[in-house]
């Protein structure tokens, strides 16, 4: 039930999530990246909480697009790794 | 700033005047004067003189010199010294005149030539003086104040003047009069005119009170003066006080234009004299460059040609064709959210306390982090250790004033600093002494090998013993930021210089109060490889320290800082430019004597000029925009803060040629409309940050109009302030790359 428009997202440890193609393209790179190999990227060095989170991250920035303008709460202990992993996806 | 008209006056007769003259505010008559040439004055500028009821008869001073015949050089006199808009919008409070009706000088001086007799404020007769010789009393010198109490007096030569058409009128009145304040209590600020050549002031004054009254009456391009209404409905008492109190605060203002007079005489002998007097410069100037600026004022002419000026008063009012976009969106930043980066360095910044280790975080966002900590004084030991653990390679500091000497020594000592490439402890004087060094950061010789770049600004406990000790514990340092560090004298520099005359790069001596430009100048000589340098706020900065260092040094330079280095003149850009062929930046703001030929040098001398900053300088919109007209598309970033002149002519010159403009500032310039900003905005294309503080006059015509969806606006509505201050992630150094030997 893979319809065109999403993105996979597989993380180090191996867990994969889907997401809209819409949310990925909020990082350029994913998006960039989405095109090129056919709808699946794999992150070896960001694991799998740390991407969940990073897609949740990327359908809170479209709703804030959209003019729904709520907060994002991260938690403070993932804070430092999330905080890396964003540095290497917006380029 | 133009060139006070007090020194170009020829003396003439002197006499009588001279012995009362109290020169203060320098040309106060000029003040008002304005050039023919920009009528264009908005207006505000020119509050017409008051008129001082008639001042009690008493008044003894109401001498006037009559030399009415000798005012035949007024003419000749007149360009010389008019100056631009801008001293009369300082000066609002001189240009109010007060007069003082005298009933002598009232004496009805009147031509036939005019188109009769305007009442201006108080039933003052305004009469045209036609041709020289009218002499009456009133064509007076500039007059000497009558009584004073304990303040400088002010008098002000208010012609009766009528209200000529501006085109004509501007060399031709001659009426004049001589008007003092008598109010009792209020300072008078005496026309410093009268020292010079009476005539000259005389004319001028009366032909700039002339121009300030056209202006005034000329209601159809402005307003009229609210003074004027108000006064004749006042009585005359009020009419004093009232003028006091409006100018009281500007009389309170002293002029750094006044300043820098006064010193400039007694300092003649440090500049280097120009060897063609600056009008006749303009001719000199390379030949691209005064072709620009031909372009430039013919375009201006041809424009008001076409429209057939028939409003002499409105001189070049350019059209600049920009509409503004209609139903786009509103503000663009709105709709970004912020990034994730964003967020998760803010929840840090919450929570730093509880960071445990800063392990395997890149430098960048190492520094982001202590910014952040920084800018909100968070900043703590704790984290601090955290920075220093391990082995770090880069700390940056921007704030170290929470440090403590205790914990500054605790933490460095057990640092380990063989692979600090970059150590920037900004503000370090709290806790950063001779004494504390051997045993942090001076340890040994070469205890730091690797470190490239080193800022220690504001440390001012540290003397040149100290930093004799750093030097000599790092070896390979290549840019050293000393900026405030008011204990160090030139022997440091000296020190500096002798163990890395063949490594050092750049050096910033910015405030060091106690180095001594001159001094410094062997020992700045000696490096080799100088790239960047900021002597800024040195006073001892003169044009023969940069004549002297340039010719050794200067196809090496790249940047250079003279902010605040008010002595120079444009001998200094002169050199600049030709000595400086690989120069990318250049700072040279709140150097108030440099004049229009400056531009005219770096045009033709610096190619390659990518950063160009200007602050408060007095350079016209002529011959910015013929510079960018020539230099334009190389430039990245430029900065035109406070400039007042800046109008239309370079709003055009930059839509036209600044392609690659990323930063433009262009605060406080009241002239730009916002049909000039939305064409600069739209055409250039590369622009990210625009300023525009001080900007009252840009609308939401513009900042809801423009199309560059890129471009951020700072400055006018409320934006989070130091938000604009941005230290751009930086390398170790700004021009060259390192070669790292250890990672």
């Amino acid at each position: 039930m893979k319809r065109k428009d999403t993105v996979k997202l597989i993380s180090a440890d191996e867990m994969e999530f889907i997401i809209d193609k819409d949310a990925a393209m909020v990082s350029q790179t994913i998006g960039g990246f989405a095109e090129m190999e056919l709808g699946e990227v794999t992150f070896p060095e960001i694991s799998a909480v740390i991407l969940e989170k990073i897609c949740q991250y990327f359908y809170w920035a479209l709703q804030y697009s959209r003019g729904k303008e709520t907060e994002f709460h991260i938690e403070p202990e993932l804070t430092l790794e999330l905080m890396m992993a964003p540095n290497y996806l917006h380029t | 700033m133009p060139v006070l008209r007090s020194r170009e006056i020829l003396p003439v007769q002197p006499k009588p005047l001279k012995a009362r003259a109290n020169i203060d505010p320098p040309a106060t008559p000029t003040q008002g004067r304005e050039q023919p040439a920009t009528r264009s004055s908005p207006p505000s500028l020119i509050p017409s003189p008051k008129t001082l009821g008639s001042v009690s008869g008493s008044a003894p001073i109401l001498r006037r010199s009559l030399r009415l015949s000798t005012r035949a050089s007024s003419n000749a006199g007149q360009d010389g010294v008019l100056e631009a808009e801008e001293p009369i919008e300082r000066r609002n409070g001189d240009v109010s005149r007060k007069r003082k009706l005298s009933a002598d000088n009232d004496v009805g001086l009147e031509s036939g030539e005019d188109k009769g007799v305007l009442s201006l404020r108080s039933g003052k007769r305004v009469t045209k003086k036609g041709p020289f010789g009218d002499g009456n009393g009133s064509e007076g010198d500039v007059e000497v104040e009558i009584d004073r109490k304990g303040k400088s007096m002010l008098v002000e030569e208010s012609e009766d003047t009528e209200k000529p058409e501006r085109s004509k009128e501007r060399v031709n009145v001659k009426g004049k009069r001589r008007y003092s304040r008598e109010e009792k209590g209020k300072g008078k600020l005496l026309v410093e005119s009268a020292l010079e050549s009476k005539d000259e002031s005389l004319v001028d004054g009366s032909v700039s009170d002339v121009e300030l009254l056209a202006q005034e009456v000329n209601l159809s391009n402005e307003k009229p003066s609210k003074k004027n209404n108000r006064r004749t409905s006042q009585g005359r008492m009020e009419r004093f006080r009232d003028t006091a109190r409006e100018n009281a605060s500007r009389f309170a203002h002293f002029s750094t234009q006044e300043e820098d007079d006064n010193i400039l005489s007694t300092e003649a002998e440090s500049e280097i004299p120009s060897e063609e007097p600056e009008e006749k410069g303009v001719e000199d100037w390379p030949g691209p460059f005064s072709t620009a600026m031909k372009i430039i004022r013919d375009r201006a002419a041809n424009f008001n040609v076409r429209q057939g000026s028939s409003s002499s008063d409105k001189v070049q009012y350019l059209q600049i064709k920009w509409v503004p976009q209609k139903g786009k969106r509103k503000d663009w930043s709105k709709r970004l959210p912020p990034s994730l980066l964003d967020l998760s360095l803010r929840v840090l910044v919450d929570n730093a306390d509880a960071i445990a280790s800063l392990a395997h975080v890149p430098d960048a966002l190492r520094h982001k982090l202590c910014h952040m900590l920084c800018d909100s004084r968070r900043m703590n030991s704790n984290f601090f250790d955290l920075l220093l653990n391990g082995s770090p390679i880069e700390i940056r500091l921007k704030d170290c004033s929470w440090l403590t000497e205790e914990q500054f020594n605790q933490c460095f000592e057990k640092c380990d600093t063989i692979n600090l490439t970059i150590l920037q402890l900004d503000y370090c004087g709290h806790c950063l002494a001779d004494y504390s060094l051997p045993s942090t950061l001076a340890r040994s010789p070469n205890s730091l090998p690797a470190l490239t770049t080193l800022s220690l600004t504001g440390a001012y406990r540290l003397s040149d013993a100290g930093l004799s000790a750093l030097v000599s514990s790092a070896p390979a340092l290549r840019s050293v930021n000393l900026s405030q560090c008011s204990f160090l004298t030139h022997s440091a520099i000296d020190i500096l210089a002798t163990s890395l005359a063949s490594v050092l790069l750049e050096l910033f001596i910015d405030d060091c109060q106690s180095i001594d430009a001159m001094l410094v100048l062997p020992s700045l000589k000696k490096l080799e490889h100088l790239e960047v340098l900021s002597v800024a706020g040195l006073e001892s900065v003169t044009d023969s320290f940069i004549k002297e260092f340039l010719i050794a040094r200067g196809d090496g330079i790249k940047e250079l800082i003279l902010m605040d280095c008010w002595k120079l003149t444009d001998s200094s850009l002169k050199i600049i430019a030709e000595t400086c062929s690989n120069l990318r930046a250049l700072d040279i703001g709140n150097i108030s004597k440099l004049t229009d030929t400056s531009f005219g040098y770096l045009a033709s001398g610096c190619r390659s000029l990518q950063s160009l900053k200007l602050c408060r300088n007095a350079f016209s919109d002529d011959a910015i925009a013929a510079f960018l007209e020539m230099s334009g598309e190389v430039l990245k970033e430029l900065a035109l803060n406070n400039v007042g002149k800046v109008g239309l002519n370079t709003a055009l010159s930059l839509a036209r040629r600044s392609r690659n403009l990323v930063s433009l500032d262009l605060s406080w310039c009241r002239n730009l409309t916002d049909e000039a900003m939305g064409l600069i905005v739209d055409s250039c294309l590369s622009l990210r940050v625009l300023k525009l503080f001080g900007c009252s006059q840009i609308t939401d015509v513009f900042l809801y109009g423009h199309s560059n969806a890129k471009v951020e606006i700072i400055g006018l509505k409320l934006s989070p302030l130091l938000e604009h201050i941005k230290t751009p992630a930086q390398g170790p150094l700004q021009y060259s790359s390192v070669s790292v030997g250890c990672q």
